[in-house]
């Protein structure tokens, strides 16, 4: 690698010039942040400034200090390929947030001054990535599930010239589609059930020389991380090895337990039936018309009661609403109906839920006469061949409402995920086991262990985490393919309630990400949301005290253990967060771009005043993703806040090290402020747990405060928002005139 | 405790004898003609509330609800309605079926002055409106029919005075050319109507 | 003359909003190369517009950022703003594109200081805010705009105050010569990421949109409730500047109603649900929103949402389209009259401001394709690969959340890396 070298650019465009005395800026980086050389240039950005980088790029410098704007401004214009670069944000960071007057000017030029003090210090201590040379490279993708999902996932995949590995379970592709009469229509005209297809896209798979498919197998074991996964199959009891990029999970559902609802009928009645057993009624009948199961008697009666068991509010069910069954409900209807017009079918439901144009599937239902009642089921009782199902009209407002004759009860019962492993729980049982010591435990462990899908020998736990109600969901609302375990993607019902039209989109859109992770591992390149970085981190092994808690913190289940219970990265599972690096207590983990010293240095390179200055110093760490911007928006805005702050974006603040704060407080600092997103239940982190995990970790910094005498108000952690323009330089002047009340940092000095 | 059925037989019924009926089942229950309709503070059942009973099988009270005979044909239902409904259509028929079924509340105005209204026209081929309009103001007995005819009184002499209204089509009045034929017209359309909607 | 360099490996990303943005970033994050073509002169599109998400009630911006900070960093995807495709020849693996560039009068020297919008005096209506604001002649679309580039307004060029702009920026930034160019693009498959816009909500005749200040839209309501907005997020009412505690939404303003829109719009029903909360966010125990609906359609997980707005009690929901709504012109409030029917109760209900639950409609009829493809009834985009290599991704091809659009949006991706992959191996 080429030597370092380091050259800072101060520009004097939007005001900077006016406002700061740049020559002196250029001075402080030559004199104290030790660049190679600086420059100043009167409008950095356009043409001719950029060309004055790229000439002294060419001459050899590798890392380039900017004095200019935000980081997030002219980004693409102050990107250089291989060269590190590091914005002192003077124009949103401090002359956008000052007043221009006199008896500001000095307070602004020390904000100026330690912002190129910092940025110097950092650049000096950044390595260009080089690439982690140890990345696998394989790109075959493997499905697991052989249901329209899968087969949507596998097919689309090997549509783009990727080979694809495909595990099924039972012994034949198709999985619930095989068991279905006709589907929901996809596209116009809506008017009625649609063939679902499943035959022939099963055919396709079979034929698609890009896609071994495995069928009565499972995958026993899961090992390495996107570009090397190892995965051990156990095909009809024999096992086979094979290695991939990257894994679609489509594991699909289990349809709810009519047994348990037996106040609606189930299990009292062979004439009570779920979707499932209804489709399964019009498979045997083939094209015939439906015969009452309890005794072969002619269907002139059809109830279907939505809501069977889901949207509970009672604790007792599922609380949640599957979304398809209405659509399906409405489908089945139509089979009585296109046989047989005269066989009566009602509906009753509480909302009608077909969204898109679904709305013309409900229309044509209604039009072939199939009735919808607005009502609240209360019972279904068998009686004989009949069965009575009494509920509450809503419309007509009455209680006692009922049809005493159904010969054919549907029940509308949601879908269960099939997600494997609730590794919540898991790691509950597993904390609580105690390496064996607690035998319940233990055994709780082991059989949460015992429906795992993906048998990961992750040290997080064999399955990817779930999201709510068993669902392995992205929490993101942009992001929906994203996951906690890299290269691992959901598809289908096992993410979230859907129906086939959904599920094939969906499918798709997973085949993609796994591409794209095969893509980016086969680069050494991180996946979302810091697409793109090359760095990974590394572990200083010699000094690490074997504490586990890079292991157990971080988001994404990266870090494994080795034979000798040191940390094991696998880097290419890893986000580039820096939680691992917050974490550690010896300080050993660092990434080539973010380390310890990157921020530490940059902290510690302020100046400080003495005591008797009355000039405090307050530390902002920032999320980069939401608190900083919020802060530059400020500056847009032009909102004034106390000059004596000084900000470090973090990659999040989970990878704060408490050393940050002991460093900030012993070098000086009046004051540490915290900002990071929302943690909790509705957590916005982009790294999922990094803001949770720091909120926790800085619960404990109170005692740490105490025990040096000081005030516990020195490090607050604020929740902050992308949107908290108006507040954030509220919070910060609030913050500083508390410090002021409270004094200056008796450590200043020493 | 009310036994409903909710059996598709009147909805069926509906479809068959009124006219538009085979809409009603595309009813979603919004209610907005409900809440449209500029007379609905005063009816017992609304539109929609009328279809939901119609799809619960109430034939009883639907026949016997006064509700369609309120419509004033706004045709407000029909503008706003999300289904494309013909509700003004609807009730119109269901107000006849009612009728030709015997189930019209007793002393119901707007059915007893329809009645009134046909009578007087089919005698003729043309309306007498003078003996219309008596026959209505003297409906509940002679002396109420005197205070009527008292009240209106202005307005009858100012038609008259206008020659919008004879005073001597109290002698029998204007009739058809051909009121045997108009008679037949009537019962053939009556017959057709009688088996197309199977009222007979 | 603007350069861009496309071949038939390349994908054409039309729109800019959240679903073009992530079918651009996910197939350049995979190694292709990607042009994105944005109508607006801000990527965003309609999702930068809202306060919050549900059912997260986080805010859209946030996202926004990592997309934005996503295309600065990738150096495959070329971003064209202002620009629009206005006729698509050839076929899949072989089209060529034109794309009218309107003029933004800032070229890339923009520094985004501002100094050109201090020298404007001009005001025009802010779309950003949907025009419920307004902005100077020079201005930036939001804070949050990509490219942070400064667009004049076309109504002041060629007037003295067009050359009082030119003349505040000291980078040579305005440049007023500026005129409308066409530039023919090649691409071996296009994704179309349309959008959609907000139904006319003046057609809706009996909710009186165009007649009354305190009737708004649901995209509007947005506005009000962001900090950013032209209320600086005050749920203040039009007609007067009152507070509006009191809020009305209804729902199926256009959507699942043949007179308008056919299908559900989907959104609208977790949306009014969301709004509500920004009723309470603000006002407290003091907040009271009504939820006038057919039925609520709030799906899936949503169903969570749904349980915890009802358990709020400053929300009432009413099963009922609203018939009519009146406005008192002495007061400024606003009257809904319809029927509740569950049970049949009327209503005249008093509210400070009513908010109408306005649905999808794609942005132009075929979402407007200039070529040949194959659209619903609705004119949404059929999604697959029925329409050769160009592929329908988010609104543009159903009435779909933001969640769903990015899934739709990352499969349209995919299916235009087939065709692309197709090319590439062919072309070697």
């Amino acid at each position: 690698m080429a030597e370092q070298k380091v050259a800072a650019y101060i520009c004097q465009g939007c005001g900077l010039g006016d406002r700061l005395d740049t020559a002196d800026l250029a001075k402080i980086a030559q004199k104290e942040g030790k660049v190679a050389f600086a420059k100043e240039h009167e409008f950095l950005c356009n043409a001719d400034g950029v060309q004055l980088i790229k000439n002294d790029i060419a001459e050899g410098v590798t890392h380039v200090v900017i004095g200019a704007c935000s980081r997030r401004a002219k980004t693409e214009a102050f990107s250089f390929p291989g060269v590190h670069v590091s914005r002192a944000n003077l124009r949103e960071g401090v002359i956008w947030v000052r007043p221009d007057s006199d008896e500001h000017r000095e307070t602004t030029q020390e904000m100026a001054a330690d912002y190129i003090r910092m940025s110097c210090a950092e650049a000096k201590r950044v390595n260009i990535p080089a690439g982690n040379p140890n990345h696998g490279g394989n790109k075959r993708i493997l499905v697991v599930g052989g249901g329209m999902s899968g087969m949507t996932s596998a097919l689309e995949a090997s549509r783009a010239g990727y080979q694809v590995v495909l595990v099924e379970k039972s012994g034949e592709l198709g999985g619930w589609a095989n068991k279905l009469y006709k589907r929901i229509p996809f596209n116009e005209p809506f008017n009625g059930p649609q063939d679902t297809g499943v035959a022939e896209m099963a055919a396709a798979v079979q034929a698609d020389g890009n896609i071994t498919v495995y069928t009565n197998a499972v995958v026993s074991k899961t090992g390495g991380a996107p570009g090397r996964f190892a995965v051990e199959i156990n095909h009809n009891g024999t096992p086979v090895a094979e290695e991939v990029g990257a894994i679609v999970q489509a594991t699909g559902f289990t349809t709810y337990d009519t047994a348990k609802l037996p106040e609606l009928g189930g299990g009292k009645s062979p004439n009570v039936v779920d979707q499932a057993g209804l489709e399964a009624l019009m498979k045997a009948a083939n094209g015939g018309a439906i015969k009452r199961p309890s005794d072969g008697g002619e269907v002139k009666n059809v109830v279907f009661v939505q809501c069977a068991g889901q949207r509970d509010d009672t604790g007792t069910h599922l609380p949640y609403c599957s979304g398809f069954c209405c659509a399906t409900s409405v489908k089945q209807a139509m089979y009585f109906k296109d046989a047989n017009p005269d066989v009566d079918t009602t509906v009753l439901y509480t909302d009608l839920r077909m969204p898109g144009n679904n709305e013309d599937f409900y229309r044509s239902a209604q039009n072939k006469g199939v009735t919808f009642s607005k009502g609240k089921v209360k019972s279904v009782e068998a009686n004989g061949n009949q069965c009575k199902v009494a509920f509450h009209d809503l419309i007509l407002n009455d209680e006692n409402a009922a049809i005493a004759d159904a010969d054919l009860v549907v029940l509308a019962t949601g879908q269960v995920p099939n997600a494997g492993t609730d590794i919540d729980a898991w790691t509950q049982a597993e904390t609580e086991s105690n390496n064996g010591q607690n035998a319940e435990a233990a055994q709780r462990a082991q059989e949460l262990k015992v429906v795992s899908v993906l048998n990961l020998t992750y040290r997080q736990g064999p399955d990817v985490p779930q999201l709510k109600h068993g669902f392995a969901d992205s929490h993101f609302i942009c992001f929906p393919y994203e996951t906690r375990r890299t290269g691992i993607y959901m598809a289908g019902p096992v993410r979230r309630p859907m129906d086939i039209a959904q599920a094939t989109e969906d499918a798709t859109g997973a085949a993609m990400k796994a591409i794209q992770a095969v893509e980016n591992a086969a680069v050494g390149r991180a996946a979302h949301p810091r697409s793109g970085d090359l760095s990974f981190p590394s572990v200083r092994k010699e000094g690490c005290t074997q504490c586990k808690r890079c292991t157990v913190e971080c988001p994404f289940g990266a870090i494994d253990e080795d034979e000798q219970r040191y940390p094991l990265f696998n880097e290419e599972r890893c986000r580039r967060c820096g939680t691992c690096m917050g974490a550690c207590p010896v300080r050993v983990i660092s990434f080539e771009n973010y380390s310890i010293d990157t921020v530490g240095s940059q902290i510690k390179s302020v100046d400080m005043p003495d005591e008797f200055d009355e000039k405090p110093r307050i530390l902002i760490l920032a999320c980069e993703n939401d608190a900083y911007p919020a802060l530059d928006m400020a500056g847009m805005n032009r909102i004034e806040y106390n000059p004596f702050v000084r900000v470090v974006p973090v990659r999040c603040l989970g990878s704060v090290n408490l050393i940050f704060i002991t460093d900030a407080l012993n070098s000086g600092y009046d004051g540490v402020m915290l900002m990071g997103c929302k943690h909790g239940d509705d957590y916005q982190c982009h790294f999922v747990k990094g803001s949770e995990i720091a909120n926790y970790r800085l619960s404990k910094v109170d005692d740490t405060l105490k025990s040096l005498n000081l005030e516990t108000e020195r490090v607050a952690t604020y929740e902050v928002a992308i949107t908290d323009i108006e507040r954030v330089p509220k919070l910060i002047n609030e913050y500083a005139a508390k410090i002021e009340e409270i004094g200056m940092n008796p450590f200043k000095g020493f | 405790m009310s036994e409903m059925k909710y059996h598709n037989n009147f909805l069926r019924e509906v479809e068959e004898r009124v006219e538009e009926g085979h809409m009603v089942k595309m009813c979603m229950q919004c209610g907005v003609c409900s809440g449209s309709c500029p007379f609905g503070p005063h009816w017992a059942h609304p539109p929609q509330e009328l279809f939901m009973m119609i799809r619960a099988g109430k034939r009883e009270e639907v026949l016997s609800s006064d509700s369609m005979w309120m419509c004033t044909s706004c045709y407000q239902c029909i503008v706003r309605c999300p289904r494309k409904l013909p509700i003004t259509h609807i009730m119109h028929g269901l107000a006849y079926l009612a009728k030709r079924e015997g189930k019209v509340p007793k002393g119901q105005p707007t059915a007893q002055f329809g009645q009134m209204f046909w009578d007087n026209l089919t005698k003729t081929g043309r309306v007498n409106e003078l003996k219309l309009s008596l026959s209505l103001y003297f409906k509940d007995g002679f002396g109420q029919g005197i205070k009527n005819a008292m009240a209106m009184q202005s307005v009858g002499l100012g038609l008259m005075k206008a020659g919008r209204l004879n005073p001597l089509e109290i002698l029998g009045g204007h009739s058809i050319k051909d009121k045997s034929g108009f008679q037949a017209m009537l019962k053939k359309a009556r017959e057709i109507e009688d088996t197309r909607r199977k009222l007979a | 003359m603007t350069e861009v360099v496309a071949t038939n490996q390349t994908i054409l990303v039309v729109g800019g909003g959240i679903s073009g943005m992530t079918a651009a970033l996910e197939a350049a994050e995979c190694g292709k190369d990607v042009v994105l073509v944005e109508k607006n002169p801000v990527l965003g599109g309609r999702v930068s517009q809202l306060y919050r998400y549900f059912p997260k009630m986080c805010h859209p911006v946030c996202g926004l950022e990592i997309n934005q900070r996503r295309i600065k960093m990738n150096p495959r995807i070329r971003v064209l703003t202002m620009a629009e495709v206005t006729e698509i020849s050839g076929q899949k693996g072989d089209y060529t594109a034109s794309v009218k560039i309107s003029p933004r009068y800032v070229n890339e020297n923009c520094t985004g200081c501002g100094d050109c919008a201090q020298a404007a005096e001009t005001e025009i209506p802010d779309a950003y805010n949907y025009n419920l604001g307004k902005v100077k002649a020079a201005f930036l679309p939001s804070k949050m705009a990509h490219p942070q580039r400064y667009v004049v307004d076309p109504s002041v060029v060629g007037t003295p105050e067009g050359e009082k702009i030119k003349a505040a920026c000291k980078y040579n930034a305005v440049d007023l010569e500026m005129k409308e160019e066409t530039l023919q693009l090649k691409a071996g498959a296009i994704v179309w990421a349309t959008g959609w816009k907000p139904y006319d909500a003046a057609k809706i005749q009996p909710y009186g949109y165009d007649r009354f200040s305190n009737v708004i839209t649901n995209v509007e309501f947005e506005r009000l409730a962001d900090p950013h907005g032209p209320t600086g997020g005050k749920l203040l009412r039009p007609s007067d500047g009152k507070e509006a505690k009191n809020v009305a939404f209804i729902q199926c303003a256009g959507s699942r109603d043949e007179n308008h829109l056919r299908h559900c719009s989907r959104f609208c029903c977790t949306a009014s649900l969301k709004q509500t909360q920004y009723v309470r966010e603000k006002f407290g125990d003091e907040a009271s929103s009504t939820v006038y609906y057919i039925d609520i359609r709030a799906i899936d997980r949503f169903e969570d949402f749904y349980a915890k707005v009802r358990a709020d009690q400053s929300v009432k929901l009413v099963k009922s389209k609203v018939a009519k709504i009146v406005q008192d012109p002495k007061s400024g409030d606003v009257v809904l009259h319809g029927v509740d029917t569950e049970g049949y109760h009327r209503y005249a209900n008093s509210h400070d401001l009513v908010v109408l639950a306005v649905g999808m409609e794609p942005s132009v009829k075929g979402a407007g394709v200039p070529a040949e493809v194959a659209a619903d009834a609705s004119g949404f985009l059929i999604p697959g690969d029925v329409n050769g290599g160009i592929f329908g991704a988010g609104c543009a091809t159903n009435a779909l959340d933001v969640n769903r659009a990015v899934q739709s949006a990352t499969a349209s991706a995919l299916r235009a890396i087939q065709v692309i992959n197709k090319v590439a191996s062919v072309e070697g």
